[in-house]
């Protein structure tokens, strides 16, 4: 039998070297916020908080609410971070909030925050064209300054944007495009746009990096993925459109099911201390904290100071209430 | 065997009775698993592609066929799959004729070359293609052309890449034996050299062509990596099963997906094992081996045409690791190693995840081979037919259509075993079942090697089954353990559509993180993480050629001795 119990004690070792479950000081958070940023405000919120580990989930906005929604009867997340409101506005995810007034949340205005407390914003996102000026002088194209120059059709297939369905900036570009142009017209801007697409992306900033390496002329992304790519060496034009820049508030609530409550309201805190709202100067194109200052080299990369002068006054009630009509039209008549 | 089997039958002996609970507890150890881990998950899927708000029916189906957008997805894989499987399964022939039936230069080095995409990720191909044939790689740029490569071309090329060291090594086996008694008198009758390939050749290596045509359909039509990367907007099922349960949270039409996913992978996968048992007919027993003589113009035309398809497949391993190593890809080339300081979730942890997952489904996944290779020649016919049908079924399973089985298994509090789900032991288990059967046939070829006179003999001197295994079986079988295991540590290693949907934010494994770098436009940092992965796999198969050379050397003395026996 010696022989069979050393099998068993070889199996045994394989089963105990797998640890298991999480321990004390972990929190899980589900964030839609880019990964190298979200690395830069976790390693400066370890300096303060050693003792809380943040297993974190990162997901494209849309991909993340869906799997939001399908964990719901077991949910394994204790806080959701920097995600878009207008996707977290959904009735399901709501109730799942717990209410929370997280220190120093008196500062923050009141558009960037609930009145029943279930969620408040640090930082925000607005449309922007990231043109790469190395191709547009190869292939001889002009430079676009607004979404109706877009239509030109000597960008063919030369122009990339993310899927609607999976990215928060996508949906934020349909939707700034509708609740501009209502939507008869809206629909029709976004079919003839489709002829000029080459692809639609997943991710809400890979359409800027795809850009920046030269694969296209054009790509469609949030502004400040345009600055970090000009901020790397890319060659690359940041353009806000001329119509106005539709944009949206990224917030952050915690979970009713949270396994780990006092680290993870902790975490809410910190989002709002000054060491954070230093970061989101340095690498967002808009914040609520006060304190959050764009920094030199931000601006001179092509963000405005002031950037309520170039947005395009979003309605969020609106977008909320018709997310999944315009989604599901999107995919229906648009999605390849 | 007959008489040893009546042997066992017999009552009232006492060594015989343990031993015969001894087997039955082995077969529950090795069957219960397979049924947990590889049956419940795909009956899980199946389940919930036929349940609708009206019960069990075909409802889901329909919405499937009826929908534009997913019959075209089916058309796609099975365009991309028919496509692939005949460039490869052309190319790699060639490749195994030169290296089997001629003699180039540098046989040995072209061989290994050949094998270098099944130690990355799959989607390292596409990745390296980009770099090189992109809209603006290196190819673009330097000759100033225009390439579109995203979408359908793409996935070809890559997938061909990726598919072909399997056709090479299934078509190397087929041509390395042939009768010389049938290319001798081929010659004798006039015959010239396209007439005895067309009429000897051919024909003895059909079942090999078989083999590889369905083992590259099945690889091709399941991948998933390179589609993520070089699809663009060209969906495929695997990438489609991801879209709908990962994106869209729409776990029944991922089953469903699933399944059509399954039927075609399974069905090539079933007759490819039909084909293989009647592989072994082609030789008979008074066959002359077939010996190689040097040709000076046919082995240059050998080596210029391996050489070319080594350069190629070395290229893009090669771009992958320069662009992990440039500054500004493609427009600053100088050398750095920024794309080593990882911007993804949790950084290098998961590649320690993965190693340390890798090392113990290697550990797992040898045990569990063993035993059940070990248990099945034992039982009588019926019982023998179930195991084997069990242990080979995991091959015709897709990896997103296990994965998903694993959420739908697994992920559910009325499941006992729910506390497996988000746990690395389940992503260790996953690999071992996910693999299982190329190990199982590893492993049973291992075995079948050891003759039986050797168990009954140890049977006779009073061995019970416990201690035949652990004094004769194990150490005969040693190297091919070793192998094994290395097998089970590099697929884990590189695997990414089984895991991708059992992974969280605790449990990230390294080629999911590939992943993670290349779907958010880090294809610098994929490039940089993928070299990782590859030096990993590369320090592991050195350990196991050091270790069969140990064991050879240690066991060339006894080996003689055996043969005599």
């Amino acid at each position: 039998m010696t022989r069979i119990r050393w099998l068993n004690a070889l199996a045994a070792l394989a089963l105990a070297t797998l640890s298991l479950g999480a321990r004390a000081g972990d929190i899980t958070v589900y964030t839609a916020l880019e990964e190298d940023d979200v690395r830069v405000y976790l390693t400066e919120f370890n300096k303060t908080h050693p003792d809380i580990k943040v297993n974190l989930l990162r997901l494209s906005t849309g991909d993340l609410v869906a799997r939001i929604l399908a964990e719901k009867a077991n949910p394994r997340h204790d806080v959701i971070w920097g995600t878009a409101v207008t996707q977290l506005s959904d009735p399901r995810i709501l109730e799942m909030a717990e209410p929370y007034k997280p220190a120093g949340i008196d500062q923050v205005k009141t558009a960037f925050k609930d009145p029943q407390n279930r969620w408040f914003a640090t930082t925000g996102y607005f449309a922007g064209f990231c043109v790469n000026t190395d191709v547009l002088k190869k292939k001889n194209l002009p430079m676009p300054a607004s979404w109706q120059d877009l239509l030109n059709p000597v960008y063919k297939g030369q122009i990339v944007m993310p899927n609607a369905a999976s990215s928060g900036t996508g949906f934020l570009m349909i939707e700034s495009i509708l609740q501009m142009k209502g939507d008869a017209k809206g629909w029709q801007y976004l079919k003839d746009l489709d002829k000029n697409m080459a692809q639609y992306i997943k991710s809400g900033s890979r359409p800027c990096k795809m850009a920046a390496t030269g694969e296209y002329a054009i790509g469609l992304s949030f502004a400040f993925s345009g600055v970090k790519q000009i901020m790397e060496g890319y060659p690359i034009k940041l353009v806000i459109p001329a119509e106005g820049a539709g944009y949206e508030i990224e917030v952050s609530m915690l979970m009713k099911t949270a396994k780990n409550k006092p680290d993870s309201k902790r975490f809410l805190d910190w989002l709002l201390t000054l060491d954070a709202a230093k970061l989101y100067g340095e690498r967002s194109e808009m914040s609520s904290v006060p304190g959050a200052k764009p920094t030199e080299a931000v601006l001179k990369a092509g963000l405005p100071a002031d950037v309520s002068t170039v947005l395009y006054k979003m309605n969020f009630d609106t977008s909320a209430r018709d997310k999944d009509k315009v989604l599901a039209e999107w995919k229906s008549s648009i999605e390849r | 065997m007959s008489a040893a089997a009546a042997a066992r039958s017999r009552p009232g002996e006492p060594a015989f009775d343990s031993d015969r609970a001894l087997l039955a507890l082995l077969l529950a150890g090795v069957a219960v698993p397979l049924l947990v881990f590889v049956v419940w998950p795909l009956a899980e899927i199946l389940k919930l592609s036929f349940d609708t708000p009206k019960g069990l029916g075909l409802g889901n189906y329909a919405v499937y066929f009826a929908t534009p957008k997913f019959a075209r997805v089916l058309v796609n894989s099975l365009e991309v799959a028919v496509c692939a499987t005949l460039i490869t399964t052309v190319l790699a022939y060639g490749f195994a004729y030169a290296m089997q039936r001629c003699l180039p230069r540098g046989r040995r080095v072209l061989g290994a070359i050949a094998l270098l995409p099944l130690y990355a990720p799959s989607l390292l191909q596409a990745l390296g293609i980009l770099f090189l044939l992109g809209r603006n790689g290196a190819i673009a740029r330097t000759f100033g052309v225009d390439i579109d490569i995203y979408g359908f071309t793409g996935i070809v090329v890559a997938d061909v890449f990726y598919a072909f060291p399997h056709a090479y090594l299934i078509l190397s086996a087929a041509l390395a034996i042939g009768d010389a008694r049938l290319y001798e008198s081929a010659e004798m009758l006039g015959a010239g050299r396209a007439r005895i390939f067309r009429t000897v050749t051919l024909p003895a290596t059909r079942y090999g062509l078989m083999s590889a045509v369905f083992v590259v359909f099945t690889i091709v039509i399941t991948d998933f990596g390179n589609p993520m990367v070089i699809g663009g907007d060209y969906s495929v099922l695997a990438t489609e099963i991801y879209n709908q349960v990962s994106g869209q949270g729409n776990m029944a039409m991922g089953a469903v997906i699933g399944v059509v996913l399954l039927v075609p992978a399974a069905i090539a996968v079933f007759v490819e094992r039909w084909v293989a048992r009647h592989h072994h007919a082609v030789l008979g027993d008074r066959s002359d081996p077939l010996r190689v003589v040097p040709s000076p113009a046919r082995d240059r035309v050998a080596l210029a045409y391996s050489a070319l398809i080594c350069g190629a497949i070395a290229l893009i391993v090669l771009v992958v690791v320069v662009a992990s190593f440039v500054t500004l890809w493609p427009y600053n080339l100088s050398m750095s190693l920024r794309h080593y300081h990882f911007e993804v979730q949790n950084g290098l942890a998961p590649l320690w995840t993965s190693i340390g997952v890798s090392l113990a489904a290697a550990v797992l996944g040898v045990v569990v081979v063993i035993v059940g290779a070990a248990v099945v020649r034992r039982l009588g016919p019926v019982l023998t037919q179930a195991l084997y049908f069990l242990s080979v079924l995991p091959a015709a399973v897709p990896g997103m259509v296990l994965g998903l089985g694993y959420i739908l298994a697994f992920n559910r509090p009325d499941n006992p075993l729910g506390f497996l789900y988000g746990s690395l032991a389940i992503l260790v288990i996953c690999n071992v079942y996910h693999y299982h059967a190329q190990g199982f046939l590893i492993a049973t070829t291992a075995m079948s090697q050891v003759s039986r006179v050797f168990d009954e003999a140890s049977t006779c001197l009073g061995g019970g089954l416990a201690r035949t295994l652990g004094t004769v079986t194990l150490p005969l079988v040693a190297p091919a353990l070793v192998s094994i295991g290395v097998f089970f540590f590099v697929r884990s290693m590189v695997t990414l559509s089984a895991v991708i949907f059992i992974v969280t934010p605790a449990t990230q494994l390294a080629a999911v993180s590939v992943l993670l770098l290349d779907d958010s436009g880090n294809q610098n940092q994929a490039a940089a993480y993928s070299v990782c992965i590859m030096a990993v796999v590369a320090v592991a198969l050195i350990a196991l050629e050091a270790t069969l050379a140990l064991v050879r050397h240690r066991g060339g003395m006894r080996a003689p001795q055996l043969a005599a026996a």
